[in-house]
């Protein structure tokens, strides 16, 4: 057998050329096209984003001040952006530029990242290819607690991001317990997600009609279809080390996703503990819905769209698909909320509207392309 | 090429090396009640039974009859009600999920798998009890997943995606997957049904060269009684979760037992290679089993597509 001789490029008569190293998997064209087209649109979308706004200016301008060594070499303004520190002195295009546009594209890349992960887990974990982070209750736990703050405890709107998050994940185990019978399925836990989404949808849209003002109603409505206005570093702290966490466990997992995709049987008697393993990996994939709320409100449709383009480009293999998922994820929040920011200028709508609008028609295409959808 | 027998090196338990493969092998139930948690009846009422370390054994029934039932409850895949699986002298229930699965490898009727994943990558998931949560893939393992791609002929199909495979030719790479297990028990639920008699007789042969082979103790269940006899050194018969008959197929397989459990009149013909099998027609006595098939293929339908 041929020994650890790295070969790049994959070589199909050589017997497990993929196996030679531990990240050998990388390199397969396919998901490096992916990678690199996403890349592409963060950077681009992201370059419209610092451009365009109330201070206008050029492209050339933007350019200069997003690279202003300045800023990009100055430990003092890393320290201000990721620590909250006082902000050292920058010129009025960098300011602008590096305090109030580009945290808001990393806001939407990290949010991307995490929503993407989110769903490809909870596909893997349910086996369904419809699933989306929000299917296990996730969404309507963190809108309910949402609407609770802003309606009945207006004293704790400071603390909305934790609120919205922990009501999500207080969701998600709801809907494990009322799954479990001598251990779950995919489909008690689908039914179980429904479950506690209509009850809590229900109870959510009754609060809108205690809300007294129309400000209330617009920033409830902002949270629940998801926006990214107004965010700045301080979101950027409160996201990053959760999509760190997220994105090492995520990797580390995707074998046992992968083998919990030959099915129950299989995976148990290939000496998989399967309810734990079921339970972690949702776990995780809780953690980056909830952490995305935190920062964005309820996003839609990314988590269930993202996996399904990767899926499409790059085969069903877990590993490959998280990885994909890191990147069209961002590609795809980035893209989103430039329509979001910029199309009706100057107002500014939520970007969970803009992901809506593209999604639908994007499953319109798969389910005229795809003979069947649905189990992986 | 090596027998598939553990790797020495990659044992974590120093104590398995200690035991001698016959007793490592060595798979026996006792007083078995088996029972679906949706059914009120058991399946199996309290039956024993012991695999021949190193040989095959046949598990032979009726439709219904409790043999995939059974062999779900000797892989700990179904706890007992009653009774315990002795595996090498340990309880399988006491066993670690992932300890049990480096030395008992089930190959369940109806696998599925997503359509793009590759017969070798397949393969490779068989490493997955010997694998920690960071570890990445093994010399070990890699000597492992070729021995057991050689072993059950897949070769040629490695860089294919299983979506893209006949049933027969799918059917070897899952037999090479819990191959690359390298279990000292390997039970297999109907390897052979819905196969091509091209494909059949390929699964056979892999089953006699386990047996040539390597010390493996092979419990399988198998529809047709005719390849059963042949194939294995031991029989078990089962007929409504009861134990009807055991022993040498020369021994087990009579006209009167087809006659009983079957119910089919049936012309038995001893010859070199095993028993011949002549079946001539279905019996109506009136003598139908208590319980229905079409239950128990809701039981096995729902447990193996999950």
């Amino acid at each position: 057998m041929s020994k650890r001789k790295s070969t790049v490029g994959p070589d199909p008569t050589a017997p497990s050329s993929a196996k030679e190293s531990r990240f050998g998997w990388l390199f397969d064209p396919n998901l490096i096209t992916v990678v690199l087209g996403s890349l592409a649109i963060v950077f681009a979308g992201g370059l419209i984003q610092v451009s365009y706004g109330a201070y206008s200016m050029t492209f050339a301008q933007a350019w200069a001040a997003v690279f202003n060594p300045n800023v990009v070499f100055n430990p003092q303004a890393w320290d201000a952006f990721l620590l909250g520190e006082t902000m050292p002195e920058m010129s009025t295009e960098s300011l602008i530029v590096w305090n109030i546009r580009l945290p808001r594209v990393f806001v939407a890349a990290l949010v991307g990242m995490n929503l993407g992960v989110s769903g490809a887990i909870f596909q893997a974990v349910t086996r369904n290819e419809l699933a989306s982070p929000f299917i296990l209750g996730v969404s309507s736990g963190a809108g309910l607690m949402i609407l609770l703050t802003l309606v009945v405890f207006g004293s704790l709107t400071a603390f909305l991001p934790l609120i919205a998050a922990l009501g999500g994940a207080g969701a998600f185990l709801i809907v494990y317990v009322i799954a479990w019978k001598n251990g779950t399925s995919p489909v008690r836990l689908v039914l179980a997600g429904v479950i506690v989404g209509t009850v809590f949808g229900s109870l959510q849209t009754a609060l809108f009609f205690f809300a007294d003002d129309i400000g209330v109603v617009q920033s409830a409505i902002a949270w629940t279809t998801g926006s990214l206005t107004g965010t700045d570093w301080e979101q950027v702290r409160l996201v990053l080390p959760w999509s760190f966490v997220v994105v090492l466990l995520s990797v580390a997992g995707s074998r046992q996703m992968n083998v919990m995709l030959l099915g129950e049987q299989t995976a148990k008697s290939l000496g998989m503990s399967i309810e734990k393993v079921r339970f972690a990996l949702s776990g995780v994939a809780v953690l980056a819905a909830a952490a995305s709320i935190a920062v964005a409100g309820i996003v839609g449709f990314v988590g269930l769209i993202v996996p399904h383009m990767v899926r499409n480009l790059v085969g069903s293999d877990s590993k490959k698909l998280i990885i994909g998922c890191l990147f069209v994820g961002p590609a795809l929040m980035v893209g989103a909320d430039v329509g979001a920011r910029l199309a009706l200028s100057p107002t500014q709508i939520p970007v969970g509207i803009v992901t809506g609008l593209l999604g639908g028609p994007y499953f319109l295409y798969l389910m005229r392309k795809q003979e069947n959808m649905g189990e992986i | 090429m090596g027998a598939p027998v553990t790797d020495p090196d990659r044992s974590t338990e120093p104590e398995d090396t200690a035991v001698t493969d016959a007793a490592a092998s060595t798979l026996s139930g006792s007083e078995l009640v088996l029972q679906y948690s949706s059914s009120d009846d058991p399946i199996i009422g309290g039956e024993s039974i012991a695999a021949e370390p190193g040989a095959v054994t046949a598990l032979v029934g009726p439709n219904g009859s409790g043999k995939s039932t059974l062999l779900k409850g000797l892989a700990n895949q179904l706890a007992p009600e009653g009774g315990s699986v002795l595996l090498g002298g340990d309880d399988v229930q006491s066993m670690g999920t992932k300890a049990l699965a480096r030395k008992l490898g089930l190959l369940s009727q109806e696998s599925t798998s997503p359509s793009s994943i590759t017969v070798e990558d397949l393969v490779y998931h068989g490493r997955y009890p010997y694998r920690g949560f960071f570890e990445s893939i093994s010399d070990a393992d890699r000597e492992a997943v070729e021995r057991a791609i050689s072993l059950a002929g897949c070769g040629h199909l490695r860089g294919r995606e299983v979506g893209s495979l006949s049933g027969g030719q799918k059917q070897l790479a899952w037999i090479a997957m819990v191959l690359a297990q390298e279990t000292d028990v390997l039970l297999l639920d109907e390897p052979t049904t819905f196969l091509d008699l091209h494909h059949q007789l390929t699964v056979i042969e892999i089953i006699k060269r386990l047996r040539e082979e390597s010390d493996i103790t092979v419990v399988v269940v198998l529809h047709d009684i005719e390849q059963a006899a042949r194939l294995a050194d031991h029989m078990i018969v089962l007929e409504d979760g009861e134990i009807r008959a055991r022993g040498a197929p020369s021994e087990v397989v009579t006209e009167s037992l087809l006659e009983a459990v079957f119910r089919i009149d049936a012309d038995v013909e001893l010859t070199e290679r095993g028993p011949r099998i002549d079946p001539l027609r279905a019996r109506n006595d009136g003598n139908e089993p208590d319980r229905d098939d079409a239950e128990s293929r809701r039981h096995d339908g729902t447990e193996a597509t999950e």
